[in-house]
């Protein structure tokens, strides 16, 4: 009986996705033309869910996300935002949707919920790798002309 | 990860290519009469017993449409409501148990076809399953697109005002009767590759269609 009532408790303890989707990290919008400021925009087209995620120099400034889409979406995209914070660029990009899965327990009809927050850091940090190498550029130019 | 979502697509195909849409219908399950095949729910006719709904039956057929994304809807309501006066378990509640038991899958094997067939959406996405194409997964990555639909998102996030429920409302109507009518270019040209991007942009726009009702319900 009390190893049943045990398992019952367990069963209706709030696991991190409840966490993550009632209490979001880092919900926010950047300026996305902002020169430091990648922004990663990614849709699912089978379930119909946006998400943007940006990154950006310094913790300090942080790395906001907006989704909108089912709660698993929500705190993937959160947990992501959660992950990507104090990481270099190349640490970040070792993110995979499976370990954001894993750490949220998503079911398997959700998996692809840890698999767009996983394209959105990808997609924003991509952003702003084109963004540092274009700023580059033209310092180049400004130094030479 | 997207090669197992891939696979068990795969499988859920080959078991509905397995079976064709129209079997040879087995004898009566009352009498043991043969049965002539037949699209709808049939009834025995030497002893008039309900027979069970076929397994995964093609619900064009089924509804009395053809098999094409233009559909009459008048038409299709017709028939949805004479297929339930004749199946409804309302009808049935004098019958054997195992009658009951078919007229309720028939009933609600009915109501599916009607909503699958009745939304631009869900036809079109069951037209590519029947088709063999594969439904988009991949994450999509249309800037501009995406961009209009955080947009939208994001004024329905905000505190409710009826001028601006009413402007989303007009714009989601536009959007949708467009990508309709695009799709349906697309089907008539048989660019399957086409209708399912198409289709895939119409998923965010019923999405929308459904958030904007449900914050126009008073709460």
């Amino acid at each position: 009986m009390a190893a049943l009532r045990a398992a019952g408790a367990a069963l209706l303890r709030p696991g991190p996705v409840v966490d993550h989707y009632e209490n979001p990290r880092n919900v926010g919008s950047l300026d996305r033309n902002a020169k430091n400021v990648g922004t990663g925009l990614v849709g699912a087209p089978a379930c119909g869910d946006v998400m943007k995620l940006q990154v950006t120099l310094g913790t300090h400034r942080g790395r906001p996300f907006k989704t909108f889409g089912c709660g698993s979406a929500i705190a993937s995209s959160s947990l992501a935002t959660e992950w990507v914070k104090g990481k270099t660029v190349d640490e970040a990009l070792k993110i995979k949707n499976t370990d954001i899965a894993k750490e949220l327990c998503l079911p398997p009809v959700k998996l692809h919920c840890s698999m767009l927050a996983e394209d959105a850091i990808k997609a924003a940090l991509a952003d702003y790798k084109l963004k540092q190498d274009a700023n580059k550029e033209s310092d180049k130019k400004a130094d030479n002309a | 990860m997207r090669a197992a979502l891939r696979r068990s697509w795969l499988v859920r195909r080959a078991l509905r290519e397995a079976a064709p849409g129209r079997a040879p219908a087995p004898p009566c399950w009352s009498c043991g009469v043969a049965l002539p095949s037949s699209d709808g729910p049939c009834f025995c006719p030497a002893c008039q017993a309900l027979q069970p709904p076929a397994p995964r039956p093609d619900l064009f057929r089924l509804m009395d449409c053809d098999r094409s994304f233009r559909i009459d809807a008048e038409q299709l309501q017709r028939r949805f409501r004479s297929l339930q006066q004749a199946v409804h378990p309302d009808r049935f509640g004098q019958r054997p148990p195992k009658e009951q038991y078919y007229s309720e899958q028939h009933s609600s094997l009915i109501n599916k076809a009607y909503k699958t067939l009745l939304s631009p959406l869900s036809r079109g996405l069951y037209l590519l399953e029947l088709r063999g194409v594969e439904p988009a997964q991949e994450t999509d990555c249309d800037a501009t697109f995406l961009t209009e639909i955080m947009e939208i998102n994001e004024k329905l996030a905000e505190p409710k005002s009826e001028d601006v429920l009413e402007e989303i409302e007009t714009l989601i109507k536009v959007k949708q009767e467009e990508l309709t009518r695009e799709v349906t270019a697309a089907f008539e040209r048989d660019d399957l590759q086409e209708a399912k991007k198409l289709l895939a942009k119409m998923k965010y726009f019923a999405n929308l269609e459904d958030k904007l009702k449900a914050k126009k319900i008073p709460s």
